[in-house]
């Protein structure tokens, strides 16, 4: 039990840190999407030039912003579900089916991985994207389109994350099971956040 | 077709209490691998990831912030003053208030649930100090934050125009006479409780220059829906591009005008949202990835063949779907219900002669009051955790509310009128 | 049925896509004798965009995608060298285009560039020419079309274009374009009649149209080349003889459609100005900075446009050997 708690401080830890460097990503992608589309109206409207890149910018870090705060839902039991059936049934079996449930989570997010690194890294990733173009040296001479891997690795990032929250929370439940919950580490911002 | 069997096993995950992302994709998945289809399950995969890669979803997030920012700003304090002086003095004052400050937030925000936290927090301690029963007291506000994504802007109404190809500006003009007789008809029935189990006022009948300065102070904020819905109707802004305005409106009040923001706050208002709508995201995307395999098991045809088969008239068969929705939404939210449910029975009904507009009205209308009906509501959930109520308790006390909401959908579902007037009047029809 | 193909198409039944897959569908039952089976799946039921579909081909989910030049873009964006204006003159000509060997062309370069995933099968027609309706005023001249307010997909081929004539290209989702149209977010668009009518928009108040034909709207038939090799000789045959028949399908279904689709936005009040032969000559000058842009921009596209002009090229001098023997 000391072994299992030990592990679970240790991952929770660096959950915890890991996530909040995520959000702190996603706070920013949020703000500057905000600030494109501010910009492309701004630009539309006011003087007539409609910008080819903001979209498509603003698209980008919606993505991002997805891949780098769902897990922090996640560890917080921000993912809506029905407990109604669970809290009915005895600790015990309601223990077991939990871990169950979440050993199911773990093969989805397994699978998309793999699914998702052979994406990003095989042909769909070869694609460039629309209209996102970066520098490709410091004198501003040379352009280069943006991968469109770069947008889609969003998702395994994020699946990773999340893959790292499902082990933590399964460790969390066997603790449970074995009657440890009370000498768990808290999650920060655990269970007050619902969405829609 | 032993793909079809998707549709029970993810109903058996959500029962068990697997989180709906995860049985959206692992019912569908389960089923692909077992068939041999393992090249199905990149599809799988690549619809979750298309799904979420859309522009016009990005409102979604861009209102979930507005919505923060004016409640952080105190906006939401000035709204519910308002709605105090107009209706306080009545018997059942606060009651009222609820009901009318719902009406004026879903203005300003796209989401039942912000209001139900936002203003629930604010209202349900109030009522509850005023003598009200804490169970009443969230019943009412969750009753009437289902109104905040039927008049827009609208979370829901977005991701039905997305899924559906239907106009957002038209949805959003739709939305909003049945959103004011949703209110309506739940005054009707704070009215006749309040006479008759005696409800408290709340205040004395406020002046004309208290009422006056009450309006005063709600000026700006209630000037959010006309900015949005003028600036999309005037062709100066996308629904999307709206959404980013109104969170550049609700910093520009928040900021300078009312002075009721500060920057260090604002990191934690944009991560709130971010993370709120990250968990819609995914959730859009994962709904899309079901419906793909839906397709792929043919389901939307052999649904539509028995919904034609029972009847062929459609003032019958819309009864039916009413109640087939509802049904839904009680295990379902309704942003993945409309995306799984929308391309099926759309075009049923549009091929039988029903508006499109309409028929968008009727599934999100009742779609979102599901969101305040128990297994799965949402609402309830937040309104439980808000007021510290049990959810069952709340859903016992929300009874008589549901039953006006009923009534309103089935208004709306046999008047088009209610939904396509203004649209129409607008153009867009 | 030992073979059953997935096929997609995201647009919807009233497309020629739609037309030219049902064309193929019974070519292929009938001729392989029920051995392959073709599904449809029409709307954006598998797929979305044309990277997603054609990821989807590459990895054998989707066995045959059509996709538009600005959808598959984002990988071969040679193909867009349809999208340049005022190439070829008419229907004849690009008919003649594209039964021919620069599709066998364009076929080997986006083999290459798929490793040997997504073969192009043939290319067909999707809603006729590109033709620049607005909402604002007859445009006859390229002036006419100075500041206007015009939308492109988001690739970069029609946004130097409507640049080079001096419009502002405008990025817009084609679902949001009748109420960008009608709001005044855009005032203008390239699109086909059928397309154009369609989608009603001249009650989003597109009233102007004028017949500049300006680009030929292709349709690129991409199938999973693993799928179409591991067939036998009997098989291929009847596959591309269906592709064959779909193309023609394609090719007509425009043609007929428009009838029906002209006659409606006349009803709705419609303006349609066809240019003089001087006036198209106006355009295509204006136009001519995007052919520089092509070359020195796209990849493959020097290349690509010099064996697209070798083509027309051909392609007119055998029309025009034709017409002289028919008049004679
Ligand atoms: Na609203
Ligand atoms: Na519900």
């Amino acid at each position: 039990m000391g072994i299992l708690l030990g592990l679970i401080s240790l991952l929770s830890r660096a959950n915890a840190a890991v996530l909040a460097l995520g959000r702190g990503i996603g706070v920013a992608c949020v703000a500057v999407m905000v600030v494109f589309i501010l910009i492309q109206v701004f630009f539309r409207y006011v003087l007539g030039n409609a910008l080819p890149w903001s979209e498509e910018g603003a698209r980008f870090l919606m993505l991002w912003m997805m891949g780098l705060m769902a897990p922090t839902a996640f560890r917080r039991g921000g993912f809506v579900s029905i407990d109604m059936v669970v809290l009915m049934l005895p600790t015990r079996i309601a223990a077991i089916i939990s871990l169950a449930l979440l050993g199911l989570c773990m093969v989805v997010l397994i699978t998309g991985l793999q699914i998702g690194y052979t994406q990003v890294t095989g042909f769909a990733g070869r694609f460039t994207t629309d209209a996102l173009w970066l520098p490709a040296n410091f004198a501003l001479t040379e352009w280069f389109k943006v991968p469109r891997a770069w947008a889609m690795a969003s998702l395994p990032v994020g699946l990773a994350l999340m893959l790292s929250v499902n082990v933590e929370l399964i460790l969390r439940s066997l603790a449970t099971f074995f009657g440890a919950e009370t000498r768990l580490p808290l999650i920060d911002g655990g269970q007050t956040l619902r969405a829609e | 077709m032993m793909l079809s069997l998707f549709l029970p096993l993810f109903l058996v995950f959500l029962f068990l209490g697997l989180p709906v992302v995860f049985g959206l994709i692992a019912a569908p998945g389960i089923l692909l691998w077992m068939n041999g289809q393992e090249r199905d399950i990149a599809l799988l995969y690549r619809n979750v990831y298309q799904g979420m890669d859309s522009f016009p979803l990005m409102a979604i997030p861009f209102f979930m912030l507005a919505g923060e920012l004016m409640n952080r700003g105190g906006i939401t304090l000035r709204l519910v003053e308002f709605a105090q002086a107009l209706m306080g003095h009545l018997r059942g004052g606060l009651a009222h208030v609820n009901v009318l400050s719902s009406i004026l937030f879903a203005g300003l925000s796209g989401s039942a649930v912000a209001d139900t936290s936002a203003l629930g927090s604010m209202l349900i301690p109030a009522m509850e100090k005023q003598g009200y029963t804490r169970k009443f007291a969230a019943a009412i506000t969750a009753a009437s934050s289902v109104i905040g994504p039927i008049i827009p802007p609208s979370g829901i109404m977005i991701i039905y125009a997305y899924v559906m190809g239907e106009s957002v500006a038209a949805l959003f003009l739709a939305g909003i006479v049945p959103g004011l007789l949703m209110g309506g008809g739940l005054m009707i029935m704070v009215k006749v409780l309040a006479d008759k189990y005696d409800f408290p006022v709340a205040t004395r009948r406020q002046t004309w220059g208290e009422k006056g300065q009450a309006s005063l102070k709600a000026f700006w904020p209630l000037l959010t829906p006309i900015i949005i819905m003028g600036g999309i109707l005037g062709g100066v802004f996308t629904p999307t591009e709206a959404a980013a305005v109104a969170v550049g409106y609700a910093l520009f009040i928040g900021f300078f005008v009312l002075r009721t923001l500060t920057l260090r706050e604002l990191p934690d208002i944009l991560s709130r949202a971010g993370i709120t709508s990250a968990v819609v995201l995914l959730l859009v995307g994962a709904a899309m990835a079901f419906k793909t395999v839906a397709s792929l098991a043919r389901t939307p045809e052999q649904l539509a063949s028995i919904i034609l088969s029972l009847s062929d008239n459609p003032l019958m068969l819309l009864f039916l779907i009413n109640i087939l929705l509802f049904f839904v939404g009680m295990f379902l939210d309704a942003g993945p219900a409309i995306i799984i449910l929308g391309p099926i029975l759309g075009p049923i009904f549009v091929s039988l002669g029903v508006e499109p507009v309409h028929f968008a009205m009727i599934m999100a209308v009742n779609l979102t009051v599901g969101l305040a009906t128990p297994p799965m509501g949402l609402v309830l959930f937040v309104a439980s955790s808000v007021s510290g109520e049990k959810v069952e308790t709340i859903a016992r006390a929300i009874i008589p509310f549901l039953l006006v909401e009923v009534i309103v959908i089935f208004l709306i579902t046999y008047i088009p009128a209610i939904s396509l007037t203004i649209p129409r009047l607008a153009g867009f029809l | 049925q030992d073979i059953v193909l997935r096929a997609t198409a995201t647009s919807n039944t009233d497309d020629e896509d739609y037309d030219g897959l049902v064309v193929f569908k019974n070519y292929v039952e009938n001729a392989s004798n029920g051995t392959i089976g073709v599904e449809l799946f029409i709307g954006t039921q598998l797929c979305t965009t044309g990277d997603e579909c054609l990821a989807g081909v590459a990895d054998g989910s989707i066995d045959i995608f059509v996709s538009t030049s600005g959808g598959a873009a984002g990988i071969f964006p040679y193909i867009q060298v349809l999208d340049l204006p005022y190439l070829m003159s008419d229907d004849r000509i690009a008919e003649e285009v594209l039964t021919g060997d620069f599709v066998r062309f364009i076929r080997d370069k986006a083999l290459e560039d798929s490793d040997n995933t997504i073969r192009l099968m043939t290319v067909g027609n999707t809603g006729g020419w590109r033709n620049y309706a607005n909402t604002e005023r007859r445009v006859t001249t390229p002036a006419d079309l100075q500041g206007l307010k015009l939308r492109t997909v988001p690739a970069d081929l029609p946004q130097e274009l409507a640049r080079g004539l001096g419009a502002s290209p405008t990025p817009i989702a084609w679902p949001e374009l009748f109420t960008s149209l009608q709001t005044g977010v855009v005032e203008g668009t390239a699109n086909g009649i059928t397309d154009i009518m369609n989608m009603k928009f001249p009650d989003a108040g597109l009233k102007y149209l004028t017949l500049d034909g300006h680009s030929y709207m292709g349709a690129f038939w991409f199938m999973n080349n693993e799928r179409f090799m591991g067939m036998t000789d009997e098989q291929k045959t009847v596959i591309v003889d269906g592709f064959a028949a779909l193309q023609q399908a394609t090719f007509a279904s425009p043609k007929r459609k428009e009838i029906q689709a002209y006659a409606d936005f006349r009803e709705a009040g419609g303006d349609i100005y066809v240019p003089t032969p001087d006036e198209k000559e106006a355009f295509r000058e204006a136009a001519a900075p995007v052919f520089d842009w092509f070359r020195s921009n796209v990849a493959y596209g020097t290349e690509t446009l010099e064996a697209f002009t070798v083509a027309v090229e051909a392609a007119q001098a055998k029309i025009d050997a034709e017409r002289a023997a028919d008049m004679n």
